[in-house]
């Protein structure tokens, strides 16, 4: 059995792929479409499965923990 | 092995290095010795970061710091210059196995897991949070009334962590031996009077007592002194806890997996270097104007009109780019950021030289190729000077780009990728084999696979250990 791809294919619109290979022809850093929807997908999708998180320190609790991890050597 | 009634035990000991529990100390520490040769045991490496959080929550999700999204205690807010959070039990979202086994009714005991404050409320759990807890004044206990039970074992004083601020070293051994002994009574008293079928433990102690004596008992380190008085405290804590584990072992019975894991190693300091002074040397970093003392880079007068990249310190360095669009006066064109981050890597890579000129052996990595996919607030760059034998240190205004201390406080040792693996069953003879090729990220999978539960499709990264499940 052949080994499982890490890479699978999805469709864009024509012109949408016209206009992004457009644009990355005159940048560098950006080898292909797939690269640069890669690039965009992984941010946006990391930023929407990022949810808000209530603060349960108070600000005295984040001072005086910032205070031990320093002196702890992690920060 | 997967019956109705298994019972597993873990008893976590931070940053212990096999250097130290499997060979220099073992033969001094006669419970551990006795699990070693009937048990399994093998190197564990850790994830990257090799850092405590998020290292004990890859190992109980079996997922990498990217999945979950967590790097470090503290992150930056979003891509703010100077808004950051520490990391709590809240920002787990991944199902821990514990969680797993909640689910199917099974019972567990969670003691001092970081990142563990505040407490999770899941069923069926008895649960202690961990060293970030701010105080015994907090509700830090799950259910709430286990806490009176807690302050009770310790005499009214539970110690979360060891206060590390001082070079009264005298001080700090003091705590640390009256922590652990408390943790391990703590420990002792769940294990006995609440329902388990998982209990797992965590003893922060031993990154504790690397950091602040390190120095003083590794004959190898450059600042080590011959007949200093803490050159044998390794072997004395490492005892006592040994004496604990023998113990708690007992408390756990005859029908009881025990693990003893730990979440990274631990290796002399060589140093500390100023990553953000190098970073303005090299024309990525400015200041208003000039660093006369020493300043936290957070409370610098950064010239973000002309900064490229800067770094926070710790055990390894996070690089972040000033990128417009992103960051809030950013001057890197996005389209120009992967030249960018290529060229700096280059330049860790191989231009930085340590104190002796010679090239230092630096890795870097990039969140996104490393993990796959890096959810949260992750770092641009993340370096390992000197393969970690340099810690970063984020401060400025240094007369050197090389320190021998801490820039932060009292420090001997820096974290290495090595934890250690020990599993012992006291009804089968595994006869002190080791197993090679563990990672930290098996442990979850090969626990579930332990309790009879089907690995969930939902990307763990690590692999059952076909030995320990007994497969």
């Amino acid at each position: 059995m052949a080994p499982k791809s890490k890479y699978t294919t999805v469709s864009i619109p024509v012109t949408l792929q016209d206009r992004i290979e457009k644009l990355i022809s005159k940048k560098t850093g950006f080898k292909s479409v797939s690269d640069y929807v890669t690039y965009v997908l992984r941010e946006v999708v990391a930023m929407h499965e990022t949810k808000e998180i209530p603060e349960p320190f108070t600000s005295e609790d984040v001072a005086e923990i910032k205070e031990r991890l320093t002196a702890l050597g992690y920060l | 092995m997967q019956h109705k009634g298994t019972k597993v035990a873990i008893i976590g000991l931070d940053s212990v290095p096999p250097e130290l529990m499997f060979s220099k100390l073992l033969g001094k520490l006669p419970n551990i010795k006795h699990m070693y040769d009937k048990g399994l045991h093998g190197n564990l490496t850790t994830c990257h970061p090799p850092i405590t959080v998020p290292a004990w929550m890859v190992m109980m999700t079996g997922k990498n710091p990217g999945k979950l999204g967590i790097y470090g205690f503290r992150h930056r807010k979003g891509h703010s210059y100077k808004d950051g959070y520490i990391v709590n039990s809240a920002h787990v979202n991944e199902e821990t196995v514990w969680q797993a086994l909640a689910r199917q009714g099974r019972k567990s005991i969670i003691l001092a897991i970081p990142p563990g404050y505040p407490p999770k409320q899941i069923e069926n759990c008895n649960i202690v949070s961990c060293f970030i807890t701010p105080s015994m004044e907090k509700s830090f206990t799950y259910p709430a009334e286990l806490k009176d039970e807690v302050l009770n074992v310790a005499n009214g004083k539970y110690i979360f962590d060891v206060t590390f601020r001082t070079e009264n070293r005298d001080a700090i051994k003091k705590e640390l031996f009256e922590m652990t002994e408390k943790r391990f009574d703590v420990a002792e008293y769940l294990a006995e009077n609440k329902p388990w079928d998982f209990f797992i433990m965590h003893e922060i102690g031993f990154d504790r007592l690397h950091h602040a004596f390190w120095k003083f008992f590794d004959p190898t380190h450059p600042k080590y002194v011959k007949g200093n008085q803490y050159e044998h405290l390794d072997e004395e804590y490492y005892k006592m806890v040994d004496g604990r584990i023998g113990r708690l072992v007992n408390v756990f019975g005859e029908d009881c997996v025990t693990f003893i894991l730990s979440d990274h190693g631990s290796k002399g300091m060589r140093g500390a270097f100023c990553v953000n002074q190098w970073l303005e040397r090299e024309g990525y970093l400015a200041f208003k104007s000039p660093v006369a003392d020493v300043t936290d880079i957070d409370k610098a007068d950064v010239d973000w009109t002309k900064t490229k990249a800067w770094g926070w310190g710790g055990y390894y360095a996070r690089i972040f780019f000033n990128v417009k669009g992103r960051e809030p006066n950013g001057i890197i064109d996005p389209n120009n950021l992967s030249l960018e981050k290529k060229k700096l890597v280059e330049k860790i890579k191989n231009t930085i030289l340590d104190d002796d000129g010679r090239k230092m052996n630096n890795l870097v990595f990039e969140p996104d190729e490393l993990y796959g996919i890096a959810k949260g607030d992750k770092p641009d760059l993340m370096v390992y000077f000197g393969d970690l034998d340099w810690r970063s240190a984020g401060t400025i205004g240094h007369n050197s780009l090389y320190l021998s201390e801490n820039d932060t406080g009292p420090d001997d040792s820096v974290h290495s990728m090595n934890g250690i693996f020990l599993m012992y069953d006291p009804h089968r003879n595994l006869r002190g084999k080791e197993l090679k090729g563990l990672k930290i990220e098996d442990i979850a999978p090969t626990l579930l696979q332990m309790y009879g539960i089907n690995l969930p499709d939902n990307g763990i990264d690590g692999r059952v250990i076909r030995e320990v499940a007994g497969l």
